[in-house]
């Protein structure tokens, strides 16, 4: 009786283990069959997010870009004005130097038998020579190319900037000096502080960390500019490095309204804005998170209502250097 | 223009630009500082003719300056000359510097010392109209004399001038430039307000070329359509009196169309001072082709007498 109920069990069990087995294997086919679509749509999903990232960059660069020229147009302006006027002055001298030769040529031919004659031609030799030495347009001349000569270098140093930032060539992990990436950063974010922000700096040498330049940088800029877009109506800007620890800090600090506290906790989500629609992607600080994640950094944000947001970032320093004596 | 050197001031917070203009401007008496404060006391003292200002400057805004030196010395004329075309800086040189010209560094040479010469002349040789509001008496009699045409095809937009400028002026509307002449054949128009542009095309080359015969009529742009450019060249070469954004508001509005009323009021009293808001002169062979030929005949030709002015010239 116990015998055939306990069969009997265990023949509905093997039943329902096999109905079972079955089930189970019809849904790994079916989630098999479902895999390629899936993958599919993970691929797509990456796709358009790298193209997101690629957009921003693009976005970022055409800022940049935007940015120096209008800082180029103010060296340009006076090398190209003082390059014409230098060139009048030079065609003016000209002028004076053919009058000279003509001086000279009735010099040369003077009677110097006659009595007194050797005595007016020196006098007029120094006349001429002095014309010549003591001419002013020399002296602007060469204080207008004095100015060229810096505003080129100006021009120069803006060009280099632009192309260490974007580093299209290189787009590996190096060892690089954050410091450096700093300066470029506010080179590059002048046209946006200029004459509204006071930048304060205080950079310490630090050690080296590995990292891609160009996604340093943009994390910076995007630091700082938003840092200038806090604060529309002017206010400090205050920049810092250091070592702490096996790490290195950058602080990037402004003296706008903070950030308040119902929006705090979302603004390294993706497309979180508090820009109107159409100014902000909404993606910079996701952005500077990823990329500072990626780095095997960490970002704080700190914010006090009406007085200012500091975010500090920081990123490992090279393991090769850490072991070097010192 | 009297036996001496033109006086120039020019400002800018980089001491190099300041030499440059020094050298370019050699033949001229020069003074420059990088310093606003000192600019604005130096424009009266110095007696100014022309004004060259950067707009970018730690201290104080190339167009506060400017206007404060247009307060305290309206018989100089001015000038901005800048490397960044942000369109507030635009629309603040339009509305509160008053600008003559508008000029991009890098800039060029001849055409800025052209620019200066033919400044200091003029400021010589007319007198800046004074910066107050015309009295009451002359308010009433300008509204009754005085026409306002609105080009603009945006009901909406068209109904809130309406709203606002109805009670107080007589006012036309048109949406087209060929119905725009036919106002201003028919009547005396001091002021003209005028989006940039519509549905038939650009209206800014029908503001420039109505600017370049007849300097005295007051244009005002209402627009939302802004771009730095496009306002540049309404200073350059249409010497534009107010430019608005929409969306309109009421107080601002009323407030430029009064001001742009008395400017017209005062132009008709003393006609010399007209020369003021001149634009350089635009070949016809430049402008579009549905205003050259009979639209810029029709221009040229509006009867002086309705515009209470006898002919310049």
């Amino acid at each position: 009786m116990i015998g055939g109920v306990l069969a009997g069990l265990f023949a509905m069990a093997a039943g329902v283990l096999g109905w079972m087995l079955r089930k189970e294997r019809a849904q790994r086919a079916e989630i098999a069959s479902r895999i390629p679509e899936l993958e599919d749509q993970l691929g797509k999903m990456q796709q358009s997010q790298a193209q997101v990232i690629h957009t921003t960059k693009l976005a970022s660069l055409g800022q940049m870009i935007a940015g120096v020229a209008h800082e180029m147009n103010t060296p340009i302006g006076f090398v190209k004005s003082n390059v014409e006027v230098v060139r009048e002055l030079m065609g003016e001298y000209r002028e004076l130097l053919a009058k000279v030769d003509k001086g000279f040529a009735m010099l040369l031919a003077a009677d110097l038998a006659k009595p007194g004659a050797a005595e007016a031609v020196r006098k007029g030799i120094d006349k001429l020579r002095t014309a010549l030495a003591s001419d002013e347009r020399l002296r602007d001349s060469d204080e207008l190319l004095k100015d060229s000569v810096d505003g080129l270098v100006q021009i120069a140093n803006l060009v280099k900037n632009l192309k260490g930032f974007a580093r299209v060539d290189q787009d590996g992990m190096d060892l690089m000096d954050v410091n450096e990436s700093v300066e470029s950063a506010l080179v590059i974010a002048a046209h946006q502080l200029r004459d509204r922000i006071e930048v304060k700096r205080e950079l310490n040498p630090v050690p080296k960390i590995r990292g891609v330049a160009s996604q340093i940088n943009q994390v910076l800029l995007n630091l700082i500019t938003n840092a200038a877009q806090a604060m529309g109506e002017g206010g400090t800007l205050s920049v810092a490095s250091r070592r702490s620890g096996d790490q290195i800090e950058i602080d990037i600090a402004d003296t706008g309204p903070g950030i308040p506290d119902d929006v705090l906790p979302k603004i390294f989500d993706p497309f979180f804005t508090t820009k109107p629609v159409g100014e902000g992607t909404g993606l910079g600080l996701s952005i500077v998170h990823k990329i500072v994640q990626s780095h095997g950094g960490a970002i704080k944000v700190r914010t006090a209502a009406g007085k200012g947001t500091t975010f500090t970032v920081s990123f490992p320093i090279d393991h090769a250097l850490l072991k070097q004596p010192g | 223009m009297s036996e001496s050197r033109i006086r120039v001031l020019c400002i800018d917070d980089e001491a190099r630009i300041l030499r440059a203009l020094k050298a370019l401007f050699r033949d001229m008496e020069v003074y420059t500082t990088t310093d606003p404060a000192e600019a604005i006391r130096w424009a009266a003292e110095k007696d100014i003719d022309v004004v060259v200002c950067d707009q970018r400057m730690p201290k104080m805004q190339g167009i506060e300056v400017l206007r404060e030196i247009r307060i305290a010395h309206p018989r100089a004329m001015r000038v901005l000359l800048t490397g960044y075309a942000d369109l507030n800086a635009v629309i603040g040189s339009v509305n509160e510097g008053e600008v003559f010209r508008y000029i991009n560094k890098p800039w060029d040479n001849t055409e800025l010392r052209e620019v200066v010469q033919l400044a200091a002349k003029i400021a010589r040789e007319a007198p800046p109209l004074q910066d107050k509001a015309i009295d009451e008496i002359d308010k009433e009699q300008a509204r009754k004399e005085v026409g306002i045409l609105v080009i603009e095809d945006d009901p909406e937009v068209q109904k809130r001038l309406r709203e606002i400028l109805a009670p107080h002026y007589q006012v036309r509307f048109v949406s087209s430039p060929d119905r725009a002449l036919a106002v201003l054949e028919q009547n005396e128009v001091g002021v003209v307000i005028s989006e940039t542009a519509g549905q038939h095309g650009d209206f800014t080359a029908l503001l420039k070329a109505l600017k370049q015969y007849h300097p005295h009529i007051a244009t005002v742009i209402v627009t939302d359509r802004a771009n730095a450019q496009v306002a540049i060249d309404l200073i350059n070469e249409g010497q534009v009196f107010r430019l608005l954004l929409k969306p309109l508001r009421m107080g601002s509005c009323r407030l430029s169309v009064d001001a742009a009323v008395g400017r017209y009021w005062q132009l008709k009293q003393n006609p010399l001072a007209a020369r003021r808001y001149i634009v350089a002169p635009k070949a016809e062979s430049q402008m579009p082709a549905w205003l050259s030929g009979n639209l810029l005949q029709r221009i040229r030709m509006l009867p002086q007498r309705l515009l209470g002015l006898a002919r310049a010239g």
